[in-house]
């Protein structure tokens, strides 16, 4: 490789480092997450081995492991013996102590731990703390009920010290419903195309897509970008930055104003309720009055990129063509329509799938201002995502299906680029000039 | 439930303790609050007071600890704080102590976040033995105790006297209120009635009759239970869904908003809007929780409380149709896996020291939330209080608790997405309830009964 190739080589790599960091690795990541059934329970980084009650009471009437077994696991034992005598006697605690817990509990059962703690409280020469008395009683616990192992042979080492020889088939069943973590499956995709409320959030999501794209994104900064070409220079710098406000302001104060002007209490009802229109919340109002705003608040943001790459398409249009259709009569009408637009078909393209895409992943104008409601009106594919990974009232975050749900986003983002390449004749688009050939 | 191989390291470390007792230690114990504001401040000053008490304790025992904690309770909302523990505790940087739903127990047991306090602490011990022990079990999951309960309470249906005077009640049927609930005399449909007389006499605005709730929580549960609805079966432990309890659930919100006397566009209004209306006779009937009285007699300044707001369980949903209700959802002190084994052992200590009678009795008079201990009935800034005390007679024997239950976060969302389709008019009770029976079945499986 010539030293120009690695020089080239060395100026993008801190941008391709970024790109694996921050985008690939993320989408490799929710590509794996989605064939789990990951969740706050199950935790991200795997999980311990526990024979719990929850367990046991899986487990029973299954035919792989022997009943008796079952019944034995889920016992709780403490068992004053040699072995922990030994150990306790090896411990910093009092030889007093060591010696009447040997005389009075020596050879003795006990159902639970904490019946052995009660034990050992009422020698003459217990520990002083609790936590003291309870390292001592810990010694002689035999069972494995509710121990956490942390690997699978530390759990299988010690139902066979505490019970005695098991079957491999019945181990392998025990180990497997005694871990907490999470495993590999297909169902997260079987439950998401199953689940009714999800074709409600996909049809909401192309609702939004294409009425915001159509009249904000690329409808109404279209309009902006042509009746600000034919305003004078001042004017229309002026008409360009209000416009650009709304992408600028910090998303929280944006949507606190909309909801301000929103509320029961809010600016829209201050001048409507004299006028006999009673008060209510027009943000939650009604289906319609819900995805008013959800539009709006996106549109007003989305129209301004628009705008400007439109803007600047129309002010490339060579000059003197311009200057030629008027000398041949055309009107304004006219040159927008046979000169103007003919040549934003490719700034359009790129804005109609560069903001098809945005407007598919971008959910925190709506998060912040209907989260989804009323009801769940509002709610489109990559809040629902969102949703289901990162919320929920009971504390156990679905990663997993949350993950599912945010991969068919990406595969239907990517399909939505081809059907666009496809529409605009992509191919012709990017033809090289006759004159390089 | 310590990982094995760690017990004997332990061991050790417990007689290291011992031996290098006349060293001082320094302990910094985070607690975070959930679903918290400045009236539970004591969930946190509480464990503050423990910690001066420990200390004194283990200076005592010639151990000098010094202990420095570190509260946070502003959080935006139970799902933020949720999102903030879980997240963080993946992250290894979350708090050592966390006050939070008996609910998350299940959960975050089995992901390791949060440990068994029973590990930590004697439970045959005051004032452990001193708590109400159904508190205690609701603490509990698969027979481990994994916390301690930090208050009670329970959830009734408010009335606003000066309407129901004003369309006909007498001082006496007002004052029969509680006992016809009860009895099941006086059911939701009833609450729909009233509501509407009370807008068509002009005492409040159309959509304020009967104002709920205004966000997803265990309120709602509630309403099912109305139905006669049952959420976990005692036997089997798995989650249940009644379909025809579920309907009437449903469909007496979508009645609600069809009479006009809640608003289809209620859910989202702001909570600080909301308690204003309802502690000032804005609206007509609501549901809420015993903490409210706190703040409506605080921050909303209503000052004859009893003269202006009559409380009862929440009806049951029709002449003999299910039954009446509330539902207690404890808050708890759960121990996290955040630290080590040390710090575990002294931020044990101080919960069960915060949940003495007389450090607890701070918090729920001052939350207005009710006693974890019997003696609490026996002190007299707990006795004196008058919503306290009728409180805890009216409603907490009527009370159950929402089930400890890994999946049952799943159900709840899948329930309150039904519940919001119908009451935004988009499905009708029947069609939301088949779609809920087809979501919680490819959701849950087996671990749920639907009946």
């Amino acid at each position: 490789m010539t030293r120009q190739a690695w020089l080239g080589f060395g100026f993008l790599a801190p941008a391709t480092l970024f790109i694996v960091a921050f985008f690939l690795a993320p989408v490799v990541m929710t590509g794996f997450f989605a064939f789990t059934n990951m969740s706050t329970a199950t935790g991200i980084t795997g999980g311990t081995y526990r024979i719990t009650e929850g367990v046991i009471s899986r487990l029973a009437g299954s035919e792989a492991v022997p009943a008796a077994l079952i019944e034995a696991l889920g016992r709780q034992q403490s068992v004053v013996d040699a072995a922990g005598l030994t150990v306790l006697a090896e411990g910093d605690f009092d030889a007093a102590f060591v010696a009447e817990l040997e005389e009075e509990l020596g050879g003795r059962t006990f159902a639970s731990q904490r019946d052995l703690e009660g034990a050992i409280r009422d020698l003459d020469n217990r520990p002083r703390r609790v936590r003291d008395i309870k390292a001592a009683a810990e010694l002689f616990e035999r069972s494995v009920l509710n121990v956490d192992f942390a690997t699978e042979t530390a759990l299988t080492e010690a139902i066979r010290a505490y019970a005695g020889p098991v079957p491999d088939a019945a181990m392998s069943v025990l180990t497997r419903a005694a871990y907490t973590g999470w495993s590999m499956t297909t169902d997260n995709f079987s439950r998401l195309f199953n689940s009714p409320e999800l074709g409600t959030v996909a049809v909401n999501t192309v609702f939004y897509i294409f009425t915001t794209l159509a009249l904000f994104n690329t409808g109404f900064a279209l309009v902006l970008a042509i009746t600000t070409f034919y305003l004078p220079g001042r004017q229309a710098s002026f008409f360009r930055t209000v416009w650009l406000l709304p992408r600028i302001s910090p998303p929280v104060l944006y949507v606190l104003l909309w909801k301000w002007l929103a509320w029961d209490t809010g600016f829209l009802n201050a001048i409507l309720e004299p006028l006999g229109v009673a008060g209510r919340n027009w943000m939650f109002d009604s289906e319609a009055s819900a995805w008013t705003f959800v539009i709006l608040i996106n549109g007003f943001v989305g129209a301004s990129m628009g705008m400007i790459i439109l803007s600047s398409a129309i002010r490339a249009i060579p000059q003197p063509i311009l200057y030629a259709s008027a000398v041949d009569g055309a009107g304004r009408l006219q040159q927008i329509r046979h000169i103007i637009l003919p040549h934003l078909r490719w700034p359009l393209l790129f804005i109609t799938s560069y903001q098809t895409l945005s407007l598919l992943t971008s959910f925190e104008y709506i998060l912040l201002s209907t989260d989804g409601g009323p009801g769940s009106t509002t709610e489109v594919w990559a809040l629902a995502a969102y949703h289901t990974a990162l919320r929920n009232y009971a504390g156990n975050l679905q990663y997993g299906y949350g993950a599912a749900m945010a991969l068919v986003l990406v595969a239907f983002g990517i399909a939505m680029s081809f059907v666009y390449l496809r529409l605009f004749n992509f191919r012709t688009l990017v033809t090289r000039p006759r004159i390089e050939q | 439930m310590i990982i094995r191989p760690l017990r004997t390291a332990l061991l050790a470390g417990t007689a290291l303790v011992v031996a290098t007792a006349a060293h001082a230690q320094d302990y910094t114990i985070t607690v975070w609050a959930g679903g918290s504001n400045d009236n539970d401040i004591y969930r946190i000053s509480a464990i503050e007071m423990a910690a001066d008490i420990l200390e004194r304790e283990m200076a005592i025992l010639g151990e000098e600890i010094s202990i420095t904690v570190d509260g946070r309770y502003s959080f935006a909302s139970w799902d933020d704080f949720k999102q903030s523990v879980t997240l963080a505790a993946e992250a290894g940087t979350g708090p050592n102590i966390v006050v939070t739903s008996h609910g998350d127990i299940a959960p975050w047991a089995q992901a390791g976040i949060i440990r068994p306090i029973e590990d930590y602490i004697d439970l045959d011990s005051w004032p452990v033995t001193d708590i109400y022990p159904n508190l205690m079990e609701i603490s509990s999951f698969e027979g481990v105790q994994w916390g301690l309960p930090q208050d009670a309470e329970s959830r009734p249906f408010f009335f606003w006297i000066p309407h129901l005077q004003a369309i006909g009640y007498t001082a006496e049927q007002i004052e029969a209120l509680p006992a016809a609930v009860e009895a099941g005399e006086y059911t939701l449909y009833d609450v729909l009635e009233d509501a509407a007389a009370i807008q068509e006499a002009g005492l409040v605005e159309p959509g304020l009759g009967f104002y709920p709730r205004v966000s997803n929580g265990p309120d709602y549960w509630q309403f099912y239970l109305s139905f006669g609805g049952e959420i976990q079966d005692p036997e089997t432990g798995h989650l249940v869904l009644d379909t025809e309890a579920m309907t009437g659930f449903y469909q007496f919100f979508a009645d609600a908003v069809d009479a006009g006397v809640t608003r289809q566009a209620h859910i989202g209004t702001p909570w600080d809007q909301w308690y204003a209306e309802v502690a000032s006779g804005v609206a007509g009937l609501w549901h809420g929780g015993t903490w409210h009285y706190a703040r409506y007699t605080g921050r909303e300044g209503l000052e004859d409380f009893f003269g202006n707001v009559q409380f009862t369980l929440i009806p049951a949903g029709a002449e003999g149709v299910g039954r009446p209700n509330t539902v207690t959802h404890p808050l708890v002190y759960l121990l996290t896996s955040t630290g080590d084994e040390d710090t575990a052992f002294i931020a044990a200590e101080l919960i069960k020291i915060a949940s003495e009678p007389r450090i607890n009795s701070l918090h729920a008079i001052k939350s207005a939330h009710l006693a974890i201990a019997q003696s609490q009935s026996e002190i007299d800034l707990y006795r004196g209080d008058r919503w306290a005390r009728e409180a805890t007679e009216r409603l907490l024997p009527h009370a159950s608790a929402m089930p400890n239950h890994v999946r049952f976060g799943e159900y709840w969302d899948l329930m309150w997405g039904g519940l919001e389709s119908v009451w935004s008019g988009q499905k009708s009770a029947e069609e939301a309830v088949a779609d809920l029976e087809l979501a919680v079945v490819n959701a849950l499986g087996d671990d749920i009964i639907v009946r």
